[in-house]
């Protein structure tokens, strides 16, 4: 594993997620946006779900090439150009994160997770 | 002072009558977590004694209602999940996604158990004489014990439990005493349910309380998972008590790679295979068998993925894989590589004297890989139970079938091939209780048996599946004619 694969099990990608979306939750109500705040909140919950109902033993197996720090969320700009790069951000890793996964349904949910993003930069 | 894990009988949280007591550690930071009681023949007594008393009451309980209790804790082991994973964590020493994995698998079965209102109906067959009927029923069969290993802590408790008790049995579990903290959550949950008492109980401890379980004349069956040596002491003691018995033992998996796999994605799935849970699995694959030219390239392969593996504390995500149980068991572990290495081994990845920082007092040993086994040694022989991986070259594929038949053990064995033809020929010929194509962990799901041939199961009736059924149900053949 090189050192920058922090991304490197399938918890740690889930896990980041759930913060990520944690993050963005937060973000969003500070800035107002209740209907974002709530849609990152159920990602945030979906992807709970699929970590723990997908994690299966006979498919676990390193994860190769993917880097929280390629991920980082700038949340100081409230402005319309800061929500639409942090979702930027996001969707980048969902999409990049998603082919790395073995297991189909949770790869969906990375995929949907992305495409939610998409349309909000 | 650690905190002493107390008994689970008659509904009540106890403590047993133990002068001796395991202390219980996080393997890899050594903080003792609490301490195991040596509960005694009398604490036994006392449980089983609650389990005989809640039978009558448990078993005239509607099977729907048994089976909705199983629903509601579905629902509490799926609202504790994470907790769950980390108590696993923190006893055992696996990582995250393993913890998580033995959870999922624990649910399984759970899942399983809602099933038995379908799988206890019999069936029957009118006018086998002129007006005479005659069918079967499943009866729940008495009380019902099972004795567990430190591995899977959470998981192997469930591949029994709720399927006993659902079938209208009550239960006593005996877990491991070094890991006991899983299945104390566990009951904790199971205490929430309001079950009547005296239908689940936990009795911790070592020999004398699973002795105490096995000549208890009021136990009916034994389920046990462990080593085959103490596999086999069960199945005779079990039955010499003319107890039903189903005991799980050892392995010495193989998996055979022939020269038409993907050797670069067979390897990352055969990674997970011998290096899950630090090797400490009974399903674990211990021996690669490289097949004509895929054993240099599988060697390479695995020499450089092995090599990058990230070992760790298993509550930091990114760790690939955890520390071993005790120092006990490094010291042994070591020893049996180094055993190789005297033998002519060739030590290409050597976790021996392994450590990682900040968690230096833990029992590490490294992921490991052997190459040049030999038949007749101790890595192509005995079961290690630790990260180490063996290869042995096969000349063609039916040396390789051969090579994996010696082993006194059956419990798994894979295939990993784009070939069709030797799928099939590897299923037909391979004497072993579970068998992988292009998959590492042979790991049967809930609702089939959990195989197991030769030294690796002493009985007749698997655990999990339809066996589980059969196991912890009584057939009875009614005839009847009204005139």
């Amino acid at each position: 594993m090189a050192s920058s694969d922090t991304l490197n099990t399938f918890g740690a990608v889930f896990t980041f997620a759930i913060e990520l979306e944690a993050r963005l939750g937060a973000y969003y109500a500070g800035i107002g946006d209740a209907a974002k705040s709530r849609a990152a909140e159920k990602r945030r919950k979906k992807l709970e779900r699929v970590r723990r109902e997908n994690v299966v033993e006979i498919t676990l197996e390193p994860i190769l090439g993917l880097s929280a720090d390629n991920y980082k969320l700038d949340l100081r700009d409230g402005s319309a150009a800061g929500q639409a790069a942090a979702a930027a951000a996001a969707a980048r890793f969902y999409h990049e994160a998603a082919p790395k996964i073995n297991v189909r349904v949770a790869q969906r949910a990375l995929e949907r997770c992305g495409k939610e993003h998409d349309t909000q930069h | 002072m650690s905190r002493t894990v107390k008994n689970y009988v008659d509904g009540e949280w106890v403590d047993a009558g133990a002068t001796d007591f395991t202390p219980v550690h996080d393997p890899a930071t050594c903080e003792l977590l609490a301490q195991c009681p040596d509960s005694t023949a009398a604490d036994v007594a006392d449980a089983v004694s609650a389990a005989k008393a809640a039978f009558e009451e448990w078993r005239g309980t509607p099977v729907l209602v048994r089976a909705q209790a199983m629903h509601h804790f579905k629902v509490m082991v799926e609202d504790n999940f994470e907790e769950i994973s980390r108590i696993v964590v923190r006893e055992h020493g696996k990582t995250m996604d393993e913890a998580r994995g033995e959870v999922r698998r624990g649910i399984e079965s759970i899942d399983f158990a809602m099933s038995v209102p379908v799988l206890m109906r019999s069936d029957g067959l009118e006018d086998i004489s002129s007006g005479i009927d005659e069918t079967t029923v499943r009866q729940p069969a008495g009380v019902f014990a099972a004795i567990t290993p430190f591995n899977f802590p959470f998981m192997v408790p469930l591949w029994f439990l709720p399927t006993a008790i659902t079938c209208g049995n009550t239960f006593i579990l005996k877990p491991s005493p070094q890991t006991p903290l899983a299945t104390e959550f566990l009951f904790k949950l199971l205490d929430e349910l309001d079950l009547p008492e005296g239908v689940v109980n936990l009795v911790n401890g070592g020999v004398p309380s699973a002795t105490a379980l096995m000549e208890h004349p009021d136990v009916t069956g034994v389920s046990f998972v462990g080593s085959s040596a103490v596999a086999k002491i069960i199945y005779e003691t079990c039955t010499r008590n003319g107890k039903r018995v189903q005991a799980q033992g050892g392995a010495k998996n193989y998996i055979a790679v022939m020269p038409d796999a993907d050797i670069e994605a067979s390897v990352k799935n055969i990674l997970g295979a011998a290096y899950g849970c630090a090797g400490q699995r009974c399903l674990a694959a211990a021996v690669a068998v490289g097949v004509g030219d895929a054993y240099d390239q599988l060697k390479d392969e695995l020499a450089k993925q092995v090599a990058a593996l990230k070992v760790g504390y298993g509550l930091d995500e990114t760790t690939q894989m955890g520390t071993v149980i005790s120092d006990a068991a490094k010291t042994r572990i070591e020893s049996m590589i180094g055993q190789s290495e005297g033998e002519g081994a060739d030590v290409v990845v050597d976790g021996r004297g392994f450590n990682v920082a900040g968690y230096e007092q833990g029992s590490w040993v490294g992921p490991t890989l052997i190459a040049d086994v030999q038949p007749n040694t101790v890595m192509a022989n005995e079961e290690v139970f630790g990260p180490v991986l063996s290869l042995m070259q096969a000349d063609d594929f039916d040396d390789a079938v051969d090579i994996i038949n010696q082993s006194r053990y059956g419990n798994a064995a894979s295939i990993f091939t784009n070939n069709g033809k030797y799928a099939r020929e590897f299923k037909y010929s391979v004497n072993a209780g579970n068998i992988g194509v292009n998959i590492g962990v042979a790991a049967p799901s809930a609702s089939f048996p959990f195989g197991g041939q030769k030294d690796s199961f002493f009985g007749d009736l698997h655990g999990q599946g339809m066996d589980s059924i059969e196991f912890y149900t009584e057939r009875k053949i009614v005839i009847e004619r009204w005139v």
